[in-house]
Order: C-alpha cells, then sequence, then structure tokens
C-alpha cells in the first residue's frame, strides 16, 4: 500500500455551511473519541492593530473569558471546568480565536459559552486594568529568554514598517495606553458573524449539532466591516544586523529575511527546500547535520521559510543557539549551507527523500480532533479546498529539482539578509 | 459526584502484555482510527541510576544511541525516518529512557530492527563520541540559560542530599565533559537488556500478527544481569531549607517543594487531586487568590508528577510588579493552611476530578500519547496501575485532601528556592545596516 491510500482511509467528510447571517461553519463527525473539538476564528487580528494601539487584538482576546453580559469571569472558568471542560481565547496576528474542548455530553454547554464569549463580552473595567498589569509583566518576563529577544528584534528589522514588525502583544507603552473602549471598539468592527468561521471536529451528528448551532449563533446580527489595508512589506536590500549583549551561556543568532505568503503557489517547493535545507526527520537537512552533527555547534540548529508564511508574508528564519566562540563558524556556517542551495541543484536522492517525507508524514497532521478543527480553519483562510488531503501529494510529488533551484535563488538571499545575535558578545569569536 | 464513563476504547482491558523469554515486556495497544504505529521502548535506567562524577549518562547514552551501529550507520536512522515518511524521538527523565518512532501503518516494522540493534550494538565510535559531547554540552547550556531551569536545578540539588533526583538529567557540566567512551559503553552494557526494558505498540495493527514479529526481532537478544538496584534512600528533611539563586532578571521567581512519596503510594491520589485543585484552571484556589485578587503573579503552578521515588511537590510562581516574593510565598502558605484545615468544600473536589478524569480521556487520542502511557506506567510502577486509577481518583475525599495537604505540604519539609536580580545591566545594543 502506497501512503496516499493509507491517509485517504481517513478522508474526512466535511459538512460546510453558511448561517443566514454569514457565519460559516465547518463540521467533521468523528466518532473515534467521546470528545467535541471546537474552534470559532475571528478573522481580524493584531495585524489590524493601529500602531499606536499596538497590543489591542490581542488583549481583547484574552479578555473574552473575563465577563460577559450574562457571566463572571469566575462563573465561566467554574461552568467549563466542572464538567473537566476547557476553553481558551487567544489571538495571533491574522486571527482571534476562542476553542473549547469538552466531553460529547457536554458539547451544548461548549457551544453556549463559545456564543456567549464571543457575542457578549463586556471587557470589565477591572480585568483591563489586571489584563494590562500582567501584559506588562510578562513583557519583561520574556525579555529574560534571548530567544525571544532576538526574534523580536529580528522582526523589527525584517518587517521595518509593517504591522508584523512589532510583537503581537504590543510594547508597553502601547499597552500601558490602551483602555477598554479600545476594546470594545475592536469587537464592535471585527466581531461579526460575517467574520467568523466555526469547526467543530468529534463526537456528534451533524444533524444533531446544526440546530444547536443555529440557535447558539444564528441571531447574531451581520454587518458589513471595512478592512484596514497597509502595504505589502519589501525585501531587504543590503545587510541588516543588530547585536545585544545579554549576560548567559549561549548567543541566539537569528539570520534571514522577508518569506512568502502561505498563497504563494511556490509553497509547496518550498516545503521540500525547507526539507533538505533545515528541517525533516531527526538531522537529516544539511544545516542540522553539517552544525550540529558534523561540527558540534548546537543542540538547536534549523531554518524554514514555510513554517511563518500566512496572509501576510512570512520570515525566512535560520536558527542557532551556540558558545560564544563559536560565533563566527556558525554564521558562516548558516551562510554558506543557504547559499549553497541557491547555486548548486540539489541531488536527486536528496528531493525523493524530501518528498517522501512529507507526503509519508502528511497523516499525522490529521490524527486528533483539535488538529482537524484547525485545519479546517486554514482550508478555509488559505482557499486550500476540502479535497486538500488528496491533492496535497500531489503538490508535493510535482516538484522538480529544477524546481528547487528556481525557489531557492527566487526566495532565498545569502547576501541580503539580516542578522540578530543576542548573549555574551564579550566573549564571542 | 457522577462519575464518568470510561469510553471502552480507553478501558484498559484490550491493552495485551507479553513477557518474551528473555524477559521483554511487550504492551499492545490497537486503535484503529488513523493508519498510524506508534513504536516506543523505555528502558529502567536514567539519571536516578547515576554513581556521583558520573552525572548525564542516561541522557548522553540517549543521543548515542542515534550515532549509529554496525547495521544503522551513522545517521541513517534518521535517514530511514524520513524516507519513510516518519518521525522519531527520545527523551531521558530521573526514571527512565524512552525511544518513539512513528510510522504510517503498513512500514513501521522498520522500528522493531532499528530498536532490536541497538539495544546490543551501539557503536561508540571515539570520534562520534567526542562529536556530539559538544551537542550535549550545549543542550546543557541552553537549560541554564532558562531561569526556571537553573531556579530547579538547584532547588532538587538542595531538597536531595543522598538521593539522585539532586542530579540534573543532563548532567553536571565537569561530569559530562570528563565523560569517557569506554565508561559510557560499560553503563550501556549494564542497562540495556531486554529484561530491563519494555516495548510498547500502540496503532492500526493486528496484535497477534505482530507479536511474531517481536519475536523474530527481539527473541534472540539474550537475557542480561539484572541490572544492580539503586539503593540511596533520602534521609527526613528536619526544618525548611531556602536557597537564593542569584540571575540577571529582573523578575523574581519562586519555587517551593515539598518531600512526596512514590506513585501508587496511598496518599499519592489526594496529592495530585490537591495540585488539581490549588492550580488547574481559572476557578482554581491560588489562581483565584494570586493572579485575581492579589495580582501578585504572572502564573502559579502546583503539581505533583508520579515517579519512581519519594519525590517532590512543586509550587512556582513568577512575581509582577512591585509584589515581593515574600508577600507571594506568605499567601500560598495561608491558602495551603486553610486546605490543611478541612476548607475545600466538595465542588471544588468534583471539579478538580472531573477534570483529572476528562483529561485522562482528551490528552489520549494520539498513538503517541497513548503509547507513552502505557510505557511510563509499566515502567514506573506497573500497568495495573492504569486499571484503578481513576477510581482512586474518585475515591478521594475533601478529608484526604486536607490531610495530605497537613502531612506533607509544611514547613519542616519544604525547599524553598528564590531567584532573584544579580543586578546586572542586561542589553545594550548595536545595530548597523548597510544597504
Amino acid at each position: 500500500m502506497k501512503p496516499t491510500e493509507l491517509g485517504l482511509r481517513r478522508a474526512f467528510d466535511v459538512h460546510s455551511h453558511v448561517l443566514g447571517n454569514g457565519l460559516k461553519v465547518l463540521l467533521v463527525e468523528n466518532p473515534s473519541i467521546p470528545t467535541v473539538s471546537m474552534n470559532a476564528s475571528v478573522l481580524a487580528g493584531a495585524r489590524y492593530d493601529p500602531e499606536s494601539k499596538a497590543g489591542q487584538a490581542i488583549m481583547a482576546s484574552r479578555l473574552l473569558d473575563e465577563g460577559t453580559e450574562t457571566r463572571s469571569s469566575f462563573e465561566i472558568a467554574d461552568a467549563i471546568e466542572s464538567v473537566g471542560g476547557a476553553i481558551e481565547a487567544d489571538g495571533s496576528f491574522e486571527r482571534l480565536v476562542v476553542s473549547a474542548g469538552v466531553l460529547n455530553k457536554d458539547i451544548g454547554l461548549g457551544l453556549e459559552l463559545l456564543s456567549d464569549l464571543l457575542i457578549r463580552p463586556v471587557f470589565p473595567q477591572e480585568y483591563v486594568d489586571k489584563e494590562k498589569e500582567r501584559t506588562l509583566a510578562e513583557i519583561v518576563s520574556a525579555q529574560d529568554r534571548p530567544q525571544v529577544v532576538a526574534g523580536w528584534a529580528f522582526n523589527e528589522l525584517v518587517y521595518q514598517d509593517h504591522p508584523l514588525h512589532r510583537p503581537a502583544h504590543g510594547y508597553p507603552e502601547t499597552v500601558e495606553r490602551l483602555e477598554r473602549n479600545d476594546l470594545f471598539e475592536f469587537h464592535k468592527k471585527y466581531f461579526l458573524p460575517n467574520n467568523v468561521i466555526l469547526s467543530v471536529v468529534g463526537d456528534f451528528r451533524v444533524s444533531e449539532l446544526l440546530p444547536k448551532i443555529e440557535d447558539a449563533l444564528g441571531s447574531w446580527r451581520a454587518r458589513p466591516i471595512v478592512f484596514p489595508t497597509y502595504p505589502e512589506p519589501v525585501r531587504q536590500s543590503g545587510k541588516r544586523t543588530k547585536f545585544i549583549q545579554m549576560p548567559a551561556q549561549q548567543l541566539n543568532i537569528y539570520l534571514g529575511h522577508l518569506g512568502v505568503k502561505r498563497t504563494n503557489p511556490d509553497y509547496y517547493a518550498l516545503q521540500v527546500l525547507d526539507t533538505i535545507l533545515g528541517g525533516g526527520a531527526g538531522f537529516t537537512a544539511r544545516i542540522p547535520q553539517r552544525l550540529r552533527d558534523e561540527l558540534g555547534l548546537a543542540y538547536t540548529t534549523f531554518a524554514s521559510i514555510t513554517m511563518t508564511a500566512g496572509l501576510d508574508p512570512g520570515r525566512f528564519v535560520a536558527f542557532i543557539g551556540t558558545s560564544p566562540e563559536n560565533m563566527k563558524l556558525a554564521t558562516e556556517g548558516l551562510v554558506n549551507e543557504i547559499r549553497r542551495i541557491t547555486e548548486e541543484p540539489v541531488t536527486a536522492q536528496e528531493l525523493q527523500d524530501a518528498k517522501d517525507y512529507l507526503t509519508g508524514s502528511f497523516v499525522f497532521a490529521f490524527e486528533a480532533s483539535p488538529q482537524i478543527a484547525r485545519f479546517l480553519i486554514h482550508a478555509e483562510v488559505y482557499g486550500l479546498g476540502f479535497d486538500y488531503v488528496e491533492k496535497y501529494l500531489e503538490y508535493i510529488r510535482r516538484v522538480t529539482i529544477e524546481d528547487m533551484s528556481r525557489v531557492a535563488k527566487m526566495y532565498l538571499d545569502s547576501e541580503n539578509y539580516t542578522l540578530v545575535v543576542v548573549g555574551p558578545l564579550d566573549g564571542a569569536q | 459526584m457522577s462519575s464518568l464513563e470510561i469510553p471502552s476504547a480507553f478501558a484498559m482491558e484490550d491493552v495485551g502484555r507479553t513477557v518474551l523469554d528473555n524477559g521483554l515486556v511487550v504492551l499492545t495497544k490497537e486503535v484503529h482510527t488513523s493508519p498510524i504505529v506508534t513504536s516506543m521502548i523505555w528502558y529502567r535506567v536514567g539519571s536516578r541510576n547515576e554513581e556521583l562524577g558520573q552525572t548525564g549518562k542516561s541522557h548522553f547514552l540517549e543521543h548515542m544511541l542515534f550515532k549509529g551501529t554496525e547495521r544503522f550507520k551513522k545517521g541513517e536512522i534518521d535517514l530511514i525516518t524520513l524516507k519513510n515518511g516518519g518521525g522519531n524521538n527520545a527523551f531521558t527523565s530521573h526514571d527512565f529512557t524512552a525511544y518513539y518512532f512513528n510510522f504510517a501503518s503498513d512500514r513501521w516494522d522498520v522500528a522493531l530492527e532499528i530498536e532490536s540493534d541497538r539495544m546490543v550494538n551501539c557503536a561508540f565510535d571515539p570520534e562520534e563520541f567526542e562529536a556530539e559531547k559538544k551537542v550535549v554540552i550545549e543542550e546543557l547550556k541552553t537549560g541554564l540559560d532558562s531561569p526556571w531551569g537553573l531556579l530547579l536545578q538547584e532547588q532538587e540539588a538542595s531538597a536531595f542530599k543522598v538521593h539522585p533526583y539532586r542530579n540534573p538529567i543532563v548532567g553536571w557540566l565537569q561530569d559530562v565533559e570528563r565523560a569517557t567512551v569506554e565508561e559510557q559503553q560499560a553503563y550501556y552494557r549494564r542497562y540495556y537488556h531486554p529484561n530491563n526494558a519494555t516495548l510498547v505498540l500502540a496503532g492500526d495493527f493486528e496484535t497477534n500478527q505482530i507479536l511474531t514479529k517481536v519475536e523474530r526481532a527481539f527473541g534472540l537478544i539474550p537475557a542480561g544481569t539484572p541490572p544492580p538496584s539503586m539503593l540511596l534512600k533520602e534521609p527526613p528533611q528536619r526544618g525548611e531549607r531556602r536557597l537564593i539563586v542569584r540571575w540577571r532578571s529582573k523578575v523574581p521567581r519562586l519555587a517551593i517543594a515539598y518531600h512526596a512519596p512514590q506513585i501508587a503510594h496511598v496518599d499519592s491520589y489526594a496529592l495530585q487531586v490537591l495540585g488539581v485543585v490549588l492550580s488547574e484552571g481559572k476557578a482554581s484556589r491560588l489562581y483565584q487568590r494570586l493572579v485575581e485578587r492579589e495580582q501578585s503573579v504572572t502564573f502559579v503552578s502546583a503539581e505533583y508528577g508520579e515517579a519512581k521515588d519519594p519525590t517532590l511537590f512543586h509550587i512556582r510562581a513568577e512575581a509582577r510588579g512591585d509584589h515581593s516574593v515574600e508577600e507571594i510565598e506568605t499567601s500560598i502558605y495561608h491558602e495551603l493552611g486553610r486546605i490543611a484545615r478541612g476548607e475545600v468544600n466538595q465542588h471544588e473536589l468534583d471539579r478538580a476530578k472531573h477534570q483529572m478524569e476528562a483529561h485522562f480521556i482528551l490528552s489520549r487520542e494520539r498513538t503517541l500519547d497513548q503509547a507513552i502511557l502505557l510505557g511510563q506506567i509499566e515502567t514506573l510502577y506497573g500497568i495495573d496501575y492504569i486499571d484503578s486509577y481513576l477510581q482512586r481518583i474518585n475515591a478521594v475525599t475533601t478529608a484526604d485532601v486536607a490531610a495530605a495537604c497537613s502531612r506533607y505540604l509544611n514547613e519542616d519539609s519544604r525547599t524553598v528556592a528564590l531567584l532573584l536580580s544579580d543586578g546586572s545591566e542586561q542589553v545594550e545594543e548595536n545595530e548597523s545596516e548597510a544597504d
């Protein structure tokens, strides 16, 4: 049996519906385990925050479960936890997500809470103040981790004026200025049924669940939405570097530049390229093989351009965490591997192995209900289609050696890159 | 309280347990929802088995098992995994070392070939050993750059004076630096035997068919001399221990650890429930008090994790704003005092039990998660533990929680570790651009 056929055995049946108010509903029955995973995605995130209100979207999402018109923060937590379930609200640059996991018998409660959080949050002043303080404290705490500091600095240099230059949770000075009204405004503008996708995967019958969804969310009123626009980010010409001194054991090195969107037609060829250059199984890719296995420079080193691809272009990142005396060797090592893959064709064997890896391991992305629930959202947002499960294998199989050379030259750059180094620079060599 | 029904897919009655003539324990669990097979092997060796001056050996050995045998040369295990579209990894703890492969169910047998081969034929090439030593040292340093990694390492070294749980799993730097390939090889010979291991297979297969394959792959490996028992016991602690770790952070962190019993001890169930009552979810006691009301921490956690030998009950919190660790500490003790006096109510207890029961089901959807549960429990105690686990959790009363809190979470048996600023200025930036 080929991996294709194996993967398809679990080809799932997606029931897609649109409620009268425009809310998209995607359902997959998966009776193998008596649980239900729900994922409601609001298609707006930190990318829409005005610069002066950076952090607005994430703050709004984190306050959804801190009080609604009918329930206090504690009542929400107590209701879901008492049945052993969980409900979480969080956000990213692209989306704000309310997700819930419950046993199948509690699906009604899960839906009720989910709709309450989406439609009727009240952002109590007390919790706005608390959340601001907490976010500020978390930002200070995160600065203890050199890898986080390096990541933030890298994004600033790569994205420049584009919204993705900043941390999604904002800066201390913008978080401090956020007010309750900002959160209401964000909610009013983007939390609309015609801007929400709900995916539910688990042990239920579609015919029984749909009326319940209609009850919970059907009366939510639609309104037209105007989304902010901003210029596309531009890939850098020339080098940008930043060195940040921090007393630590290791240097954290980010090297790379602007990447691609998830909708880029070369995305699949780039996945193959990632597998050969810096990902794949164990330490088979060139960067970990050379820098970890042969030179012993690092425990963690990888590279990827597809990992962060989204509605906005992601980043091409090569990362290594290494002792300060290895700085030159490690940085040169990363640049050399990037240059080599842009200048020399990969071997037929490398290509075949990478393709076998991607097609063979595809099935692992669909093992658990929460994974499938997330996939359904991605399929909708990035226009993948629900037959993606079948098409994916073909997308990968069709990649050629020529594609590898072409996309490497087109999307990777070993000259014009951003380099950020954070750690004990005093001992760096 | 109403008890949850455990769905049949999760009942343990369909876990097969077979012991080969050479002592290898084989656990099988059929899961036919996805065409996947997880294959794991668990060795009953971890940092608890390491002698003074030899710490980190179990973990280093885990790295060496990817560096080749006569049959599977260096890099080949990963390459086979790649070509077959699988995943592999390994991890080491105080009590065990475990390796796994995830493959599609039409090509997973290769995992048996690899595991049986590297159970006895690991190559220990001296050059590879020295190269990998550098990687292990980088891993160790990554841990030291994490504030919690550093603090907990210092705390364990203080809470245990005799028992090897005092040593970091990755080892002390100087021990790793001076490790030799000969010592490493001898350690491997001592602990890597079929009779010191458990093979777990979970996924899309027919049990009777695969047992033949297992027998073929492992059956000819002779049983080894049973490894020496670990006899060290931690003497009772007779008073609070406190330590301060100075670090570059501006954020104070607090870790309190109490001596607690081993897995399946009669009090261990109440301690697990207590951990959930204290910090699982936003309705929990310490969350409500420290995050909600006093707003003194960004997060707080309380946890008792099962271990082979008497272990620690951990409480951790990160201070926020101007709140001092002393203030946070006082609140935690106050809350523990209330619980010890019997202030946990039935609703809290029921909520905690439902959370534990649901977690038991919700977190076992992937075959890898099931294999980890089975392998870990068999290695730490014996698979029977799972059969009665939920019943025993269910039987815990509010009085049991109070008694366990009073008995274990008391002043004289705690080790309090504080991570405080060393006063250093941490950040200097230097930026340049050349377009």
